[in-house]
């Protein structure tokens, strides 16, 4: 989990301190207009996902339109969810593809004001399509991130031909023993199971997922995988192990502070997410947040955010800049997920699966 | 002296609210279905049945309590032999040591177990054995400073009569000594054991994830499934196994003679 955040953040907070009366120099952000006289309120509550966000977002936001931004961070979608369901109200959420399904179809969102959104002429086609399997009308959500999941691996110790030859079945190759970590959450682990076996990863056909099972536990007694979350990616970085299971963005990351590190998409197939931004009913504010929602996907903000976060952005134009010729990410491969790739899926929403896979996945762990 | 016993009402407010209904509504969500509303109320004892039925929950259930019972053997063995030399030194040294011993409790425990993940990482042991040093660091101090009190205690005219009466140093420790102390020892039992035994964050770091223990399990149902239903029903459960390992350290308590009483 985010231990690792923590001490992160604590750390760079800590480093941070004596320079803070160096920094500014910023260029004056532009005033928007007041948002008590344009919204009626000037608060409002953003509920994300931990480092997630370039620093100066927030702060720009509120000097925009002289608002209070309430920001707070969750780990995972389930624990947002959780608080959620608990009364907590919020105005904006930045939940991932298959989560916002969920919410949908409870009736716990609205629609966004598409009038406020100015800057979503600029979003990726293959984004707007990813996010039509979950929002087929494009009412509810506004992307924020996107990516898929791979390998991320030693290019000194891992052939490239066993990557190409065995793709996610190198996580049962015994030459690498005991040098893999796994992604520890029953979503990404069946994912990968249903892909290696050929099957599409939002089966609930019993028998392809009792073989899945079998697929994870072989993995799981033949070659001793670590299940780590987040902090794969310090340990990446410090090249403890030669194989791990990573998100795309987080890939980039690690890849950009190791050099040694190479990218892979297996040809079986992945999971392509996709999180966006929506606002809950129970929402206090909502014109200030479709005010943020709109900020956010605008082309200074997402190259901020990307700098910092370094996962995909939404808008074409700030893909090629950035991933282009003289673009920080131009060398690192898995900046540009794959895209238009028949064997690759965006989850759905199946909360009988979800239970199902959650024993099972539990099963493997423990035995 | 009467009036002073109200003092005692902003606890009992305090615990009403922080335990009591906390508890009860874990038992509300144990013996109910998934997805009720509170005007459609499905009982069931299908939550501990599924606990039961398969063998890998009772499985985890039983290494948590394995792994809590030799952590808090091996707190015992390293620990008791460590009281007994401070309780031994001079108030000063003694006073030192337990400052010594208190010191990593200054830092946060998470913080600390993260560290011996950047430790544990470089040096190849099995995730059991990991979890274990984790365990045993983490709750070795209670366990001495519990014993080094209880020694303390000890009147040293006791072990002068003992000696006067013809006992040896063996003697005396089996006789007077450790029969004086085990009321500290049990009391360290009980703040090590039950502690261990609900450990999550020690074995997820730790062990990789791949040592699950029935704190991880609950947190699991919680907090990624979504199942509240049978996450309570675990929690009960095991709240249910505390409750009588409580009971069985109370009984000894009260077996054993208290130093000063």
């Amino acid at each position: 989990m985010s231990w690792s955040k923590i001490i992160k953040v604590t750390t760079a907070i800590s480093l941070l301190f004596p320079l803070v009366g160096c920094t500014g120099g910023e260029k004056e952000v532009e005033e928007a207009g007041d948002a008590k006289e344009l919204f009626g309120c000037n608060v409002i509550n953003i509920y994300n996902a931990g480092e997630y966000i370039d620093e100066s977002v927030v702060p720009n936001f509120e000097k925009m339109y002289n608002a209070k931004v309430n920001y707070d961070t969750f780990e995972s979608n389930e624990m947002m969810y959780t608080k959620l369901l608990g009364g907590n109200s919020y105005d904006v959420l930045v939940p991932s593809d298959y989560m916002i399904e969920q919410l949908m179809q409870e009736g716990l969102l609205q629609k966004l004001d598409q009038s406020a959104m100015t800057n979503k002429g600029m979003l990726d086609p293959f984004v707007i399509e990813m996010q039509k399997v979950f929002d087929p009308e494009l009412e509810y959500a506004m992307p924020y991130f996107w990516g898929n999941v791979g390998l991320v691996y030693n290019k000194e110790n891992v052939s490239e031909d066993d990557l190409k030859t065995q793709g996610w079945d190198i996580l049962k190759n015994e030459k690498y023993k005991g040098r893999i970590y796994f992604y520890d959450s029953q979503r990404d682990g069946f994912m990968i199971a249903f892909k290696a076996l050929g099957y599409s990863m939002n089966t609930d056909n019993t028998e392809e997922i009792q073989a899945a099972y079998q697929w994870l536990r072989e993995m799981n007694e033949t070659m001793e995988p670590a299940y780590v979350t987040d902090e794969v990616i310090d340990e990446m970085v410090n090249g403890s192990k030669d194989i791990a299971v990573m998100y795309s963005g987080d890939a980039t990351y690690v890849m950009s502070e190791n050099e040694d590190l190479g990218w892979y998409a297996p040809e079986q197939g992945t999971n392509l997410w996709i999180d966006a931004m929506v606002i809950p009913k129970n929402a206090t504010c909502p014109g200030l947040a479709n005010a943020f929602i709109n900020y956010a996907i605008s082309e200074d903000v997402q190259v901020k955010n990307t700098e910092f976060v370094a996962y995909t952005p939404v808008l074409t134009k700030v893909i090629e800049d950035m991933g282009g010729e003289d673009g920080d990410f131009s060398e690192i491969s898995s900046f540009i997920p794959r895209t238009e790739y028949e064997k690759d899926e965006v989850f759905h929403y199946n909360p009988e699966l979800k239970r199902q896979l959650s024993d099972l996945w539990n099963k493997v762990k423990i035995n | 002296m009467k009036n002073f016993s109200k003092l005692i009402y902003p606890y009992v407010i305090w615990m009403t609210i922080m335990i009591i209904v906390p508890m009860l509504m874990i038992v509300l969500y144990a013996i109910t279905v998934r997805g009720n509303d509170v005007l459609t109320l499905q009982f069931t004892l299908g939550n501990f049945l599924r606990f039961f039925e398969d063998s890998i929950f009772p499985s985890v259930l039983w290494r948590s309590l394995k792994m809590a019972f030799f952590t808090t053997i091996i707190c015992i063995a390293v620990g008791y032999p460590a009281a007994f030399v401070m309780a031994k030194m001079k108030p000063n040294n003694a006073a030192m040591c337990v400052l010594l011993v208190t010191l990593p409790m200054w830092i946060n425990m998470l913080v600390r177990t993260y560290a011996w993940r950047g430790i544990l990482t470089r040096i190849s042991l099995s995730s059991e054995i990991n979890v274990y040093i984790g365990m045993v660091y983490n709750f070795l101090p209670f366990m001495i400073l519990q014993i080094y009190t209880s020694l303390s205690k000890i009147d040293p005219n006791l072990i002068i009569a003992s000696h006067d009466l013809g006992a040896n140093d063996r003697e005396t420790f089996l006789r007077v000594i450790l029969p004086l102390s085990l009321s500290g020892v049990v009391s360290g039992i009980t703040l090590v054991f039950l502690p261990a035994v609900s450990s999550f964050f020690i074995p997820k770091l730790l062990g990789g994830g791949q040592y699950v223990l029935i704190g991880n399990l609950i947190e699991e149902y919680f907090i990624s499934t979504g199942d509240w239903n049978f996450g309570a029903a675990i929690s009960l459960i095991m709240a249910i196994i505390i409750l009588i390992s409580m009971y069985v350290t109370r009984k000894l308590d009260k077996e054993t003679p208290e130093a000063n009483d």
